[in-house]
Formats: C-alpha cells, sequence, structure tokens
C-alpha cells in the first residue's frame, strides 16, 4: 500500500545534495532520455498516464504533445512550485528533501517538447525550498545536467527559481505565468492556451513540482510499472497530505485509488481522541467536504469526481465532531477574498459578500435570507470568471451549505453559534 | 479576410474570422449589455456583462473574448444569461452609492443604463464599505474611487492607448483601483491630462470638475493645434462651442485627442476677449472703428505702399484659402513677393535640405507607416509633447515591439522608452550623425546597392565621414563612443527604419545641414521610398506645411513653382490677369530688418505674433514700432496687435469651412461649427474687400471655390476638391488629377528630384558659445499644455490651470551650484536681454536650460539668438549662450 | 508643492542599495529575455537589505529595470510579501487557516496578541515585534505553525509560542538591547 517513490530518499541525510542523489542513481533518467527522441519521451509520459498533481488532474504527455513542434518564439516550462492550496503540503517537501528530483524531472520535460529555458516558480514564503532548489541547481549545472550541450547530447537548457512574493491565485498557470512576467498575478483568458501562447508569447508548459518527480522514475522503470500502480487512468502515487484532527496528520506517498477509509482509519491512526468524523475535505480547501457517509470512495481522480468533489492536491483535511462547519465556510471564504485577484466582477464582488455574510451566520447576525443568497451567488461565480479561483469558493461552501443547512440554519434561528470555541489539542491532551 | 459563418440567437450571420462573438453580434443588430468593453481597447473580459453560452463550451464565456468560429451556435440570452448579468449588476451595486441623482454621470452612467434595462431596482444585499480614494488634486478632472466598477478602461486607456502609464491597478481583489504612483494625487504622477480616462469611464467615478451642458449639436472638424491634424467633433450649446470629442472617424486620432486638442480647441472660441469690431490708432490710442473707415485707411495706405515698400506675413494657423488669396494679394496686388510667415522660425532649413537631397521638403512617410518601422531614430522631436497623438502611437509601436533610438539632451518623456539615449550637446548634430555614418559605413552596414543605384554624391561622404570616427564625435558631442557605435548598428539593423525629427534639428545656424545629414543617414541605409522607413519632419503648426504649399513664401508661387521661373510666373500672371514682380521677396527676419530701416512702410500680418515668435524680441518691437503702418488681423488683442495702427477681427476656425494640409502632407476638410462671431469676418473675405476696394476685383462664393483655383494653378493640389474630401477620400499630396489615390509615401520608384543627392557636411559648431560671462547653454522649446505664443491656450481655463506660467528648466547639479531651490523666482540674462521666471529643477542635461517661449510676461525670445541658417534664414532657436541668477 | 503621497507612505529619506544587492539584481535580470520579468525577485533582493519598500526603493527599482514607476507600485502592492510599512526588527506571522484552525490556531493569535499588547497587522511600540495574521503557510500536516523571521515552527502550543517569544527577547538583550 505505501510504495515510496517520490519519499523513499526523504529520511536520508543531506537527501537534497547532489553527491546523495547521483549515489542513489540520480540523472540516469536523464542520460537514458537524452538519447531517446522528444517524441518517444512523450508517448512514454502518456503511456504511464501520469497525471498532473496540482490540482485539475491533466495528463502530462498529453499536456506536452499540445506544444508545436516548430516556433518562432522560445519555448518554456514552467515549474509550479506555489503551493498555496490551504491544506496541501507536498511540495514543500520534495523541495526541501529532493530539489534534484524536479530538476531531472523539468530537464526531461523540456527536452521533451522543446524549451531551453525553464523557471520554477515558488512560494516566495518558502525560503528553505527556494534555498535548497537554487544551490541544487547550482550543483547541477556545475555538473553539467544543466547548461549547455547537457551530457554531450548537444541539449541546451537553464533552469532558474523564480519567487513568488504572496499571492494564492499565482499557482493558477495563466496567472503565474503573469508573475513569471513580472507582472500583478492576474490570470489570462483561454484562448489562447499557454501551450501556444504563454510566458514571453512562447509556447509553455506548466507543470506541478509533483508530476515532475514522477517523470524520472517512469523514464528509468517504464510506462507499464507506473500505470499498474493506480486504477485505470490514474497511474503511481500520490502524495496525501493529511491535517486536521487525525492521531497522525503528515505526508503519505500511497497508490491511487487508495480507499479514503484506510487513509483516515489506517495509515493516519484514525481519529483523534476517537472521536467520531464529521466531515472530510478531500483534496484542499477548494474541494467539496464529503459526509461520513461517502468516506468509502478510493482517492483518485475519477471516483472523487463521481461523487462531485474533486481529488485537487491530495490535501485531506479531516474533521471531528463538534467543530462548527458555518465556522470553517466563514474562514474559507476570508481566504479566498483576500486572494481573489480583482479582476472579474463576481468573484472580486461576490466573494467579500459570501465572506461577510458567512462570518455574520456565524456571529448570530444572520437573516433568515441569507443562506438562499449565499447560495444564489455561489451559482452566478461558479463557471463565469476567467479563472478558477471564483469556482474554487463557490464550490465547497456551497457544498457545505447543503450538506449541513441544519447547523448553518441553527445558527441563524438561535442568532449564535452552538458549539462555543474551538476546542484545542493541547487542551484535549492535558 | 476570411468569413465564418456562425449562428447568433438562432439567426445566421457572417462574421469575420478573428472577430469576436461581441462584435459579430453587434454587426447583426444584436445587442449584448457590456461594461468593461471598448472599441478602441483590447478585449479584457472582467466584468463578465457580455456573456453568453456557446454549445459545446462550458460555463458562460465573455462575448468580448470569444473568437467566433465556423459552425457556432450562440446564444446571447436566456434566463439563466440574465440571471447571472443581474447577479454582475447587483453586486456592484452593493458596492456602489445609491446618489445618482447627485451624481456627475446622472443619466450617462452605463452602470445606471442597464439596471433599467435588465430591470434590476434593489440589489438586496448588504453594502460592503470599500475603502475608496476621493482624488482631487488634479484641477481639471476628479477621481471618485467609490463610484468605480473596476472595468480598467482607464487603465487600459492610459496604457494600451495614450501610452503614458501614468495609472495602474493597485492592491487586489476587492481592495484593487486604478491609481496612479503611490496611490494618491494624479496630479503629481506622469498624467498627461489629455483626459481619455475620463472619456473612457462608464460611471462617475471619473468626472469634469465642470461638465458642460449636453450639446445642441455637433460638426466634425480638425484641430487647429499642431501638425498632427486630428479630427474633432465640437459640440454647440446655445451658439457657443462646449466641448471637444476626438473624431472616431479621423484615420488619424482615431477618436484620441491630447489635452490641447481636449480643452484648448474650443475653449478660447467663445473668449469674452475675442476681438469683435475693427480697432484704428488714434492719438496713440487703438479705438474701435467700423470696418468701412478701417478698411478705408488700409486701402489708402495700403495704395501708398506698393511694391517693396509693402511686406505681408500669412500664417501657419490659417487655412489653405486663406494664405492662398495672402500671398495672390501681396503679389496680384501689392506687386511684391515679401510674403513669408513663421514656417521660416520652424522648418524653413527641412524644406530648403529635403528639397536638395529629395526634390521635396516635406514628410515622406505617413504618420499610420511609423508602426511599421523596426526602429525609430527620434532626433529634436519632444513627441509625446508637441505631437501627443503621433507621441501616443509611437509609444504604441514601441510596445508592439518597434525599437526607440533617441538623440535628445533633455529628459523627455519618450527618454524611458528608448533602447538607447544619447545625450548629445545642443548644436552637435553634423557630427554625431556623420558618427553613425562612420560606424554604419566601417562596419559593412550600409545598403550600397541602394546608394548606387538610387542615389548620387556618395563618395564626398564616405571620404568625409572617415575622420568621424566615435572617439572624436565622442569628444564633439558628449555622446559616449560606445552608445554611438550601438545606435549606429541598430538604425542599421532597422529593416525599415525610420527618422522623426522636429525643431532641435531645424532651428539652428545649420539647420539645412543638419536636415541633409538626416537624409544622407536615411539613404546610406536604403530607407526611402518604403513603408516604415523615411525622414519624417514633424511639423509645429496645424497647417504650416499648406500655407508653405500655397505660396505663404518669398520665393515660390503655390506648389513650389519658382517665382523666379519666367514660365511659372507667366502661367500666373494669365491666372490672375495682371502682371507679377520677378524677383523674389523679402523673408520674415528680412521683412523686420527692412521695416526697423523703413525700408517697408506698410506691414500686413495675418494670424501671426512676432512679438513673441522671433528671436530677440526687444529688436522686434523696435522694428514694428518703427513701421509706418502696421496691420494686424486676429482673433485676440495680440502682444503685435497692440502695436498695430488698424486691427481687423478675424474668426476662429470653429466659424468657417476650409482646409488644413497636416504634417504627413494629408489636406483635411475643416467644417463651419458655429457662425462667425457678430463683427468679425474670414480673413480671406478681408483680404478680398480690401483687394477690390484697391481696384482689383477678388471674389469668391465660398472656400471650396477658392480650393478650386489652388487646384487648377497647384500640380500637387489638383486633384484635390471639397467634394472628394467631404466624400472621405484621404488625400496626401502629390495628389495630380481628380482621379489620383495621393501619395503617402513619397520617392518610392524614384525620388522627385531624380537620384537622392548625398552632401558632404562638415561639422560647424553654434553661432555662440557659453563662456566666462554666459557660461549656460539655453534652448527653447514648446511644452505639453501650451501652444506657440499662447494667444489661444492661454486663453484656455485648463490649459492656464494646468500650466499657469512660465519657468525654466535647471538641471539638479546646477541648481545646487547657484543655490537656487525648486519654485524659486531666477534671472536668465543673454547678450540681447533679460528675464525673470520660476525655476524647475529636472529634466535638461548639466549645464544647459531650457525655457518654453509660450509666455509673454518671461519671453524665452528676449533671450535667443537672431542669428540665422545661411540657407533657410532659420534662426538658432535652440542654441544660446546665457546666465542664470538668483532674483534679487 | 509636493506629492502628498510622500508623506503618507511614511519616513522616505534617499536610500542606498548595497553592492551586494546591486550584483545580485543584475545576475537575476540576466536570467530573462525582458527585464521587467525581473521584477519580483529584485523587488525581494531589495527588500532583503531594506527590511522593507519605501519609496524611493521603488522608484530605484522601476530606473534600474526601466519600467514605468506605476507598474512597480501595481505589482508591489499586489503581492502580499513586499511590505510598504516599515515592519518591527522581527516578523511573527501566524497561520489561522483551516488546516491550522481546526488546531487552535486563532487562539495562538489571540494568545501573541495579548502577550504583545498588539493587534494583528501591527508593530510594537517599541518597534521591535511586527505581527501578523497570514493565510496557508503550507505546513498543514504540523499545524498550528507560524513564522518568525521567515523561520518555521510548527505543532505549536502556547508554551511552544512563549518560549519562541522568551528567546526574541533574550537575544535581543543579549545583542545590545536598545534596538
Amino acid at each position: 500500500m505505501t510504495e515510496k517513490i517520490l519519499t523513499a530518499r526523504f529520511e536520508k541525510p543531506d537527501s537534497y545534495r547532489l553527491s546523495s542523489y547521483v549515489e542513489d542513481g540520480g540523472y540516469e533518467a536523464l542520460k537514458k532520455a537524452l538519447s531517446k527522441t522528444p517524441d518517444e519521451i512523450i508517448d512514454i509520459v502518456k503511456a504511464a498516464g501520469l497525471r498532473g498533481r496540482g490540482g485539475a488532474g491533466f495528463p502530462a504527455g498529453v499536456k506536452w504533445s499540445f506544444v508545436p513542434k516548430e516556433s518562432e518564439k522560445p519555448k518554456y516550462l514552467c515549474v509550479n512550485g506555489d503551493e498555496g492550496e490551504p491544506g496541501t503540503f507536498k511540495d514543500r517537501y520534495i523541495m526541501e528533501l529532493d530539489p534534484h528530483a524536479i530538476i531531472e524531472g523539468a530537464a526531461i520535460a523540456s527536452y521533451a517538447f522543446g524549451a531551453h529555458v525553464a523557471y520554477i516558480y515558488i512560494r516566495g514564503e518558502f525560503k528553505l525550498p527556494i534555498e535548497r532548489v537554487e544551490n541544487a541547481l547550482a550543483e547541477a549545472r556545475q555538473a553539467g545536467f544543466l547548461g549547455a550541450n547537457i551530457l554531450d547530447s548537444g541539449y541546451d537548457l537553464d533552469i532558474w527559481v523564480h519567487p513568488g512574493a504572496g499571492a494564492y491565485v499565482c499557482g493558477e498557470e495563466t496567472a503565474l505565468i503573469e508573475s513569471n512576467e513580472g507582472h500583478r498575478g492576474m490570470p489570462r483568458i483561454k484562448p489562447p492556451f499557454p501551450a501556444i501562447v504563454g510566458l514571453f508569447g512562447g509556447p509553455t508548459v506548466v507543470n506541478n513540482i509533483e508530476t515532475l518527480s514522477y517523470v524520472p522514475h517512469i523514464i528509468n522503470k517504464g510506462p507499464e510499472w507506473f500505470a499498474a500502480m493506480g486504477p485505470e487512468k490514474n497511474g503511481g502515487t500520490k502524495l496525501f497530505g493529511v491535517s486536521g484532527h487525525v492521531k497522525r496528520p503528515g505526508l503519505y506517498e500511497l497508490r491511487m485509488g487508495t480507499p479514503l477509509r484506510k487513509i483516515i482509519y489506517e495509515v493516519c491512526g484514525g481519529m483523534r481522541g476517537d472521536k467520531e468524523l464529521k466531515a472530510v475535505i478531500p483534496g484542499g480547501s477548494s474541494t467539496p467536504i464529503l459526509t461520513p457517509g461517502e468516506i468509502d470512495v478510493n482517492m483518485d481522480y475519477d471516483s472523487l469526481a463521481k461523487i462531485g468533489t474533486m481529488f485537487g492536491s491530495g490535501a485531506i483535511i479531516v474533521i471531528e465532531e463538534g467543530t462548527c462547519i458555518p465556522r470553517l465556510a466563514a474562514r474559507l471564504a476570508k481566504f479566498y477574498a483576500h486572494e481573489s485577484c480583482g479582476q472579474c466582477t463576481p468573484c472580486r464582488e461576490g466573494v467579500p459578500w459570501i465572506a461577510k455574510i458567512l462570518d455574520r451566520v456565524e456571529n448570530g447576525m444572520g437573516l433568515p435570507g441569507d443562506l438562499d443568497q449565499v447560495l444564489k451567488i455561489c451559482d452566478n461565480i461558479q463557471g463565469k470568471t476567467i479563472c478558477p479561483l471564483g469556482d474554487a469558493c463557490a464550490m465547497p461552501i456551497r457544498a457545505m451549505i447543503v450538506k449541513f443547512r441544519a447547523e448553518f440554519e441553527r445558527h441563524v434561528e438561535e442568532g449564535g453559534c452552538p458549539f462555543g470555541p474551538t476546542p484545542t489539542p493541547w487542551d484535549s491532551e492535558s | 479576410m476570411a468569413k465564418v459563418t456562425l449562428t447568433i440567437d438562432g439567426k445566421t450571420v457572417q462574421a469575420e474570422e478573428g472577430s469576436t462573438v461581441l462584435e459579430a453580434a453587434s454587426a447583426a443588430d444584436i445587442d449584448i449589455p457590456t461594461l468593461c468593453y471598448a472599441k478602441d481597447l483590447e478585449p479584457y473580459g472582467g466584468c463578465r456583462m457580455c456573456i453568453v453560452k456557446v454549445e459545446g463550451i462550458r460555463g458562460m464565456p465573455p462575448s468580448c473574448t470569444t473568437r467566433v468560429a465556423e459552425g457556432m451556435k450562440v446564444t446571447t440570452e436566456d434566463d439563466e444569461i440574465l440571471q447571472a448579468r443581474r447577479m454582475v449588476l447587483r453586486l456592484l451595486m452593493a458596492d456602489h452609492p445609491s446618489d445618482c441623482l447627485s451624481c456627475p454621470a446622472n443619466l450617462e452612467c452605463e452602470l445606471q443604463a442597464l439596471t433599467k434595462k435588465l430591470g434590476v431596482r434593489e440589489h438586496g444585499l448588504i453594502h460592503l464599505d470599500r475603502q475608496a480614494t476621493l482624488d482631487e488634486s488634479h484641477p481639471v478632472f476628479i477621481r471618485d474611487m467609490k463610484r468605480c466598477i473596476l472595468c480598467a478602461k482607464c487603465v487600459r486607456t492610459c496604457n494600451e492607448v495614450v501610452g503614458a502609464g501614468a495609472i495602474g491597478l493597485i492592491n487586489r481583489g476587492h481592495r484593487a483601483e486604478p491609481a496612479p504612483f503611490l496611490g494618491t494625487g494624479i496630479k503629481f504622477s506622469n498624467c498627461e491630462s489629455c483626459g481619455e480616462c475620463v472619456e473612457h469611464c462608464p460611471t462617475g467615478a471619473l468626472y469634469y470638475r465642470e461638465p458642460g451642458p449636453e450639446p445642441d449639436y455637433e460638426v466634425s472638424t480638425i484641430c487647429p493645434y499642431c501638425g498632427t491634424g486630428c479630427g474633432l467633433v465640437l459640440g454647440v450649446n446655445k451658439g457657443k462651442v462646449i466641448r471637444a470629442k476626438g473624431d472616431p472617424d479621423n484615420p488619424i486620432n482615431q477618436g484620441h485627442l491630447c489635452v490641447k486638442g481636449r480643452f484648448g480647441s474650443y475653449e478660447f472660441v467663445n473668449h469674452p476677449d475675442r476681438l469683435k469690431t475693427p480697432l484704428v490708432r488714434k492719438d496713440g490710442e487703438l479705438v474701435e472703428a467700423s470696418w468701412d473707415e478701417a478698411l478705408d485707411l488700409v486701402v489708402q495706405r495700403f495704395k501708398e505702399s506698393k511694391g517693396d515698400k509693402f511686406a505681408a506675413l500669412a500664417s501657419a494657423k490659417e487655412p489653405n484659402e486663406d494664405n492662398y488669396i495672402m500671398q495672390k494679394f501681396a503679389r496680384a496686388v501689392m506687386k511684391t513677393n515679401s510674403v513669408d510667415h513663421c514656417a521660416r522660425l520652424c522648418h524653413a532649413s527641412t524644406v530648403a535640405g529635403l528639397a536638395a537631397s529629395f526634390g521635396s521638403g516635406a514628410m515622406t512617410n505617413s504618420i499610420e507607416d511609423m508602426e511599421q518601422a523596426e526602429v525609430v531614430l527620434v532626433t529634436g522631436s519632444n513627441t509625446t509633447e508637441n505631437h501627443p497623438i503621433i507621441g501616443n502611437r509611437l509609444r504604441h509601436a514601441i510596445d508592439k515591439g518597434t525599437k526607440l533610438i533617441l538623440f535628445d539632451p533633455r529628459d523627455i518623456p519618450l527618454a524611458g522608452k528608448a533602447v538607447i539615449w544619447c545625450r548629445q550637446r545642443p548644436g552637435t548634430d553634423v557630427a554625431w550623425i556623420n558618427g553613425l555614418m562612420h560606424v554604419i559605413i566601417e562596419e559593412g552596414l550600409a545598403d550600397l546597392d541602394y546608394v548606387r543605384e538610387r542615389c548620387e554624391g556618395f563618395e564626398a561622404v564616405e571620404e568625409l565621414v572617415k575622420s568621424y570616427t566615435p572617439e572624436r564625435v565622442s569628444k564633439i558631442t558628449g555622446v559616449p563612443a560606445q552608445d554611438l557605435v550601438e545606435a549606429a548598428k541598430l538604425y542599421a539593423s532597422g529593416k525599415p527604419a525610420t527618422i522623426i525629427y522636429s525643431m532641435g534639428i531645424t532651428q539652428h545656424t545649420t539647420g539645412t545641414d543638419n536636415v541633409k545629414s538626416l537624409a544622407n543617414l536615411a539613404m546610406l541605409c536604403g530607407n526611402m521610398g518604403k513603408p516604415g522607413g523615411g525622414v519624417n519632419p514633424l511639423r509645429g503648426q496645424n497647417n504650416v506645411q499648406g500655407a508653405c504649399d500655397v505660396g505663404g513664401l518669398p520665393n515660390v508661387y503655390s506648389g513650389y513653382q519658382k517665382v523666379t521661373d519666367p514660365a511659372a510666373r507667366k502661367k500666373f500672371e494669365e491666372a490672375w490677369h495682371t502682371d507679377l514682380p520677378a524677383e523674389a521677396g523679402l523673408t520674415i527676419t528680412e521683412i523686420l530688418e527692412a521695416a526697423e530701416k523703413g525700408e517697408v512702410k506698410a506691414l500686413y500680418i495675418m494670424g501671426e505674433n512676432p512679438m513673441l515668435s522671433d528671436p530677440d524680441v526687444t529688436h522686434v518691437e523696435k522694428a514694428l514700432k518703427a513701421t509706418e503702418f502696421l496691420v494686424v488681423q486676429d482673433i485676440f488683442l495680440t502682444e503685435t496687435a497692440r502695436l498695430a495702427d488698424v486691427v481687423l477681427p478675424a474668426v476662429t476656425f470653429a466659424e468657417r469651412d476650409g482646409t488644413f494640409t497636416n504634417t504627413e502632407r494629408r489636406v483635411q476638410r475643416l467644417h463651419q461649427v458655429i457662425p462667425p462671431l457678430s463683427g468679425c469676418r474670414k480673413d480671406w473675405e478681408i483680404i478680398c474687400d480690401i483687394a477690390t476696394r484697391m481696384g482689383y476685383p477678388m471674389s469668391y462664393e465660398s472656400e471650396s471655390e477658392i480650393q478650386d483655383e489652388i487646384a487648377e494653378l497647384t500640380p500637387s493640389y489638383g486633384g484635390i476638391t471639397y467634394d472628394r474630401l467631404d466624400r472621405g477620400d484621404q488625400l496626401a499630396w502629390p495628389c495630380p488629377t481628380k482621379d489620383h489615390p495621393g501619395t503617402p509615401i513619397l520617392h518610392t520608384k524614384k525620388f522627385t528630384r531624380g537620384k537622392g543627392k548625398f552632401f558632404a557636411i562638415e561639422y560647424i559648431s553654434a553661432d555662440e558659445l557659453p563662456d566666462k560671462d554666459f557660461p549656460m547653454v539655453l534652448t527653447t522649446g514648446r511644452i505639453l499644455e501650451h501652444f506657440h505664443t499662447g494667444t489661444m491656450t492661454r486663453k484656455s481655463k485648463s490649459l492656464h490651470a494646468l500650466v499657469p506660467g512660465p519657468y525654466v528648466e535647471i538641471h539638479p547639479a546646477d541648481a545646487r551650484h547657484y543655490k537656487i531651490r525648486d519654485g524659486e523666482k531666477v534671472r536668465v540674462s543673454s547678450r540681447r536681454g533679460s528675464i525673470e521666471l520660476i525655476a524647475k529643477v529636472g529634466r535638461v542635461d548639466r549645464g544647459l536650460i531650457f525655457i518654453p517661449f509660450h509666455f509673454f510676461e518671461a519671453a524665452a525670445n528676449v533671450l535667443t539668438n537672431p542669428a540665422v541658417d545661411p540657407v533657410a534664414k532659420i534662426p538658432e532657436y535652440k542654441v544660446c549662450a546665457a546666465r542664470l541668477e538668483k532674483s534679487a | 508643492m509636493s506629492n502628498p503621497a510622500s508623506r503618507e507612505n511614511g519616513v522616505d529619506g534617499p536610500i542606498t542599495i548595497n553592492g551586494e544587492t546591486v550584483r545580485a539584481i543584475d545576475e537575476i535580470v540576466k536570467r530573462y529575455p525582458v527585464a521587467e520579468a525581473a521584477l519580483l525577485p529584485v523587488l525581494h533582493k531589495v527588500q532583503d537589505q531594506l527590511g522593507w519598500l519605501p519609496v524611493s526603493a521603488l522608484d530605484w527599482v522601476a530606473k534600474r529595470l526601466g519600467l514605468p514607476k506605476t507598474r512597480v507600485y501595481g505589482v508591489t502592492s499586489f503581492y502580499t510579501m513586499f511590505k510598504r510599512q516599515k515592519p518591527g526588527k522581527h516578523r511573527i506571522e501566524i497561520c489561522t487557516n483551516i488546516s491550522c484552525s481546526l488546531l487552535g490556531a486563532e487562539h495562538l493569535r489571540d494568545h501573541i496578541a495579548k502577550k504583545l499588547n498588539i493587534k494583528p497587522g501591527e508593530t510594537t511600540e517599541d518597534g521591535r515585534i511586527t505581527f501578523d495574521e497570514v493565510e496557508c503557510l503550507g505546513s498543514c500536516g504540523t499545524a498550528p505553525v507560524m513564522l518568525v523571521d521567515d523561520k518555521f515552527y510548527e505543532k505549536l502550543t502556547p508554551e511552544k509560542v512563549d518560549d519562541v517569544l522568551d528567546k526574541l527577547n533574550k537575544d535581543d538583550l543579549e545583542a545590545g538591547g536598545n534596538d
């Protein structure tokens, strides 16, 4: 069940150094890849069924194949390390503990679709990850894994770190591209898609850190090996970040398709203080919430989509009985209001409005029509904005209200929150 | 362009490939509501008002950003779409003051109109209490951000269309707002006050301090300021011109205006100080007189002063027809060729230089053409301030990839956009241009095939520029040698590259040399006669090109037909039924000299103000006072008119028909907007009246009839008629026949003179250089907010509020040296005089001072050097030695 | 008339960007086909040196990269990490987003606020500590978390928070104290 691919080297001392990486067979995949044609690489990754681990789940190989072969403008790879989705903390670990895996994956991807410059966009707050990746890049350059004529193949590639500066929306690929160009992180209208017109106007692929880190392994061990590890079209393992009210929160590498119940009750040791489960957010804060009756689901893209939620970034937030859902909803809405870029009216105006109403509901000042009003606004945000940030607020809020409506109504009727202050771990453990 | 067929609301529609669903719907008369859409801006897709449904596309994409596709099925309205649009409006309203009745945009507000249209009466939401800025710093408009709906049109206009970049979006999400640098006080930003943002604002977030009443009617005409020739739409309320908008159908400005066009173009028209009755000097005082009384006096005195005793000044501000009539009057009635105008003072060296090099002394390419250039070399032109709409188009081209090389000693706004910016010492232009040619030839970058095939005289230039090494040129000009090399390589790399210049090149004792040198450079790289290439002098006044074209010059009739050419003279003698003088007349500076000596006894000035515009005005004043009989015909009592013996009140551009020829030789039509103010007459009518009273009957039904006479006698204007112009034909001369489409690009197959001629020119220093007594170099010029002698702009309330008075720009280091602080009063002196004005620290290079010449109370031309270019007789306004000191 | 903005934005004396920063910036600019793209990392470098971004720093960056000042300002105000107010010597940022909130982050926030006697977003009167409440820091598996001078402190309890604050005090005292 636990299959260590990406996390295999995490425990090693100096795992982030080139010497350690090479000792474990690092950059062999790059050597191998450079001896193949770019199209062969794309076919291998397609066959592996590697899907984007950032949240959208788009097959990586297919994404690469969208990039035109001939292009007047240079092509670019942007590596998305702007990990900001609440609940998510996987890419940070890879950057800190195995940065060369990212670099090797990025190099193979760049070779596959013909980029000669790549940028690793890292959240500005991640000082240590930035330092580790920058050092790793310097090591790789020094060793000839990057730069001109890599490993005598005639292929040139430079990779640079581009630090973000505190904007969740930059995790969206076109906002990331804008930010990489030195602009405000305002998402672009699509089409044209980045694969055609992206960074500096050139064809561009944006791939998540985790996605690219799988690539060297796929090249080394073959696509069949990878595909076999998960259900159909959901190959490989996944880094699941579990947080909230479980006994052992943390980062777990598990096969795609591992049942959610198993993750909560076996992998993470069950609920803290053996309390009852109240709800689970399965894939980061923007994915619709699940009730205890819905946790017999396999954790993969398609299974979660079937029950009306999303796989997202694999960030599982576990919530125990006694937690106030309206309070969570209000907190989430406040987050999205803070992060809206301000371009589209429904998101810019609607999300702060939802936040304000939910805050008033939580604080006992809610009015009878408030919940329907919020649902109506959610409906008029979803699918009506340039980027998915509006959806990322509307979908989970809608699910919380629909699935826990009685609780919200009780707040309005009773003119206050029936739960009292949030319990604290230090109190319950003492 | 290919067409695609799609269905919109069940209707089959054809649309151009690449167009948007919104455009396709609009063409099919299907109305889709919008807020952030503007025809002249890139699609933004932010307001989400224009969302539609497209079969096969998830969600509701905005129609303004969705491109049409073959077979597309679009629904522009159903219950869901309406609900989403209503929600957008409700959310905007929840954040918007509900004080429509007291809002400056009441009844013109697009938000208000849409709420009414979509039936949203109440938003039913709570207010979000957005923190919003109220910016009242600007004298002309107010920014009240609580009414802002974040459509970003203002920001997009300022960046995409104007290119000033004075405002941008700040903060994010709900706290986002359009703002100048640091968020407060647009007045303190690099705002160019053009008002485009206000024009684009759909609500009352941006509004003029003094919004005029709604116009009763509107008329399109041409702006009376610089040579760009923007189309204006003037609005009239109760007989007065009350507002100006850009004419969207004019291909030059495409609906946009600069600050002068927006405010200055009409605010002077109905000014109370307008002259409304003739004035005659009696006992030393100018007193009101009847037209008959005034004209009788004029006729009597003119009759006594025929021949060389008479001179006339035509006007670069007046339409072609009036200038034509004025020169005809001087030649046919007064029997003298001494007619000149202020083109002498701005581009005489262009006319002389380019005529010698190419055979035609005008801009070789069109304004539009500039956007096709890969490289633009701008020198001696503060384009964004003096030809703002051309400047905007240039900035737009730069944003799209055109590379700019700038040679200018001042830190003008374009400097920030330049790939290479060289600050040459004023008066060293021949040296750096020779230097660039040296590098281009050395590096093998010259287009020698072109030179061989199309030009002559190259060998001498090749030989001469050998000694202009970057090191030597660097010593002369102060430009680092490396920059010269890079500038040369960059210019040579442009295929094509264009040269844009203005008075920084022409107003020198070496003006003609400077112009010929630029011509050399352009020919050397094979840039002539091609779209996106050329040598392009930007003409300073609305009709300076036309005034020259129709013969407002002492040596030529209309169309540059020489007065000394017997055949040309015969042609005009036959047409005008009289004999004509055979010798060239005096130039403007010579006229004044002759007047001072008493040789010219009667002087007739139409719409010019030499008391401010000519160099060494103390001397000009002497000359005008010495003139026995001075007639000034103008719209205001100008500094010159005050010295006149008779003042005749004329009409403004808004009160008449006519044609202006803009800087790119395009002839454009003026339309009468209001009838002439009571008591005022059109210039040509006054002149014809005088001529008739003098026994030479001149009478025309209309301006159109005058134009027909011009066309008949002027080959290059031969095909230009009012009928064609009114049809919308865009005619740049030469346009010899009625079926000729005009000539936007000159010298395409061969040069007008046959072969392009290279001139080998050595560098000569300016006439007056700084010394111990006068250690600074003074240069003069125009600023964005004012024009020429301020006759019109200083009567504009808005422009006056923006820049109320004279100032001198000083380098910070010089300011420290002279212990002068920004805003302090200083005295500037030259060998010719001395003025007091306010110090403004910044923009100029060290050792240089700059004074705008618009202000009578501290006239820069008290100081300037009257030394002239030996060929073109243009004075050296751009360099003289001066002294700077703190006022006592 | 001077620009009121310069007054509103606090103390804005002339700044000196040191050679090390300038060299680092020149290196960074080379990584991009256009200088503008280097704006974020360049602003970081300048802020690393100055501790914040005063008006004069924005001017300096605009000039250095050849950008309109409004663009630099627009970018600076979009990203939360760029500080337009002078912060305290130390910065404490506590996450109160969902995973941290579930484990009592608001209690810790109030605890720190009480202890420092300031509200989130403020700086202590002695200018020593700026305290703020921030969005998800990507450390949810070890919630609740805070950043102190860019260093992560995880699985927080009131006691742990007290230890961190005490250590800050102690370090400052040892370093000379009168900051």
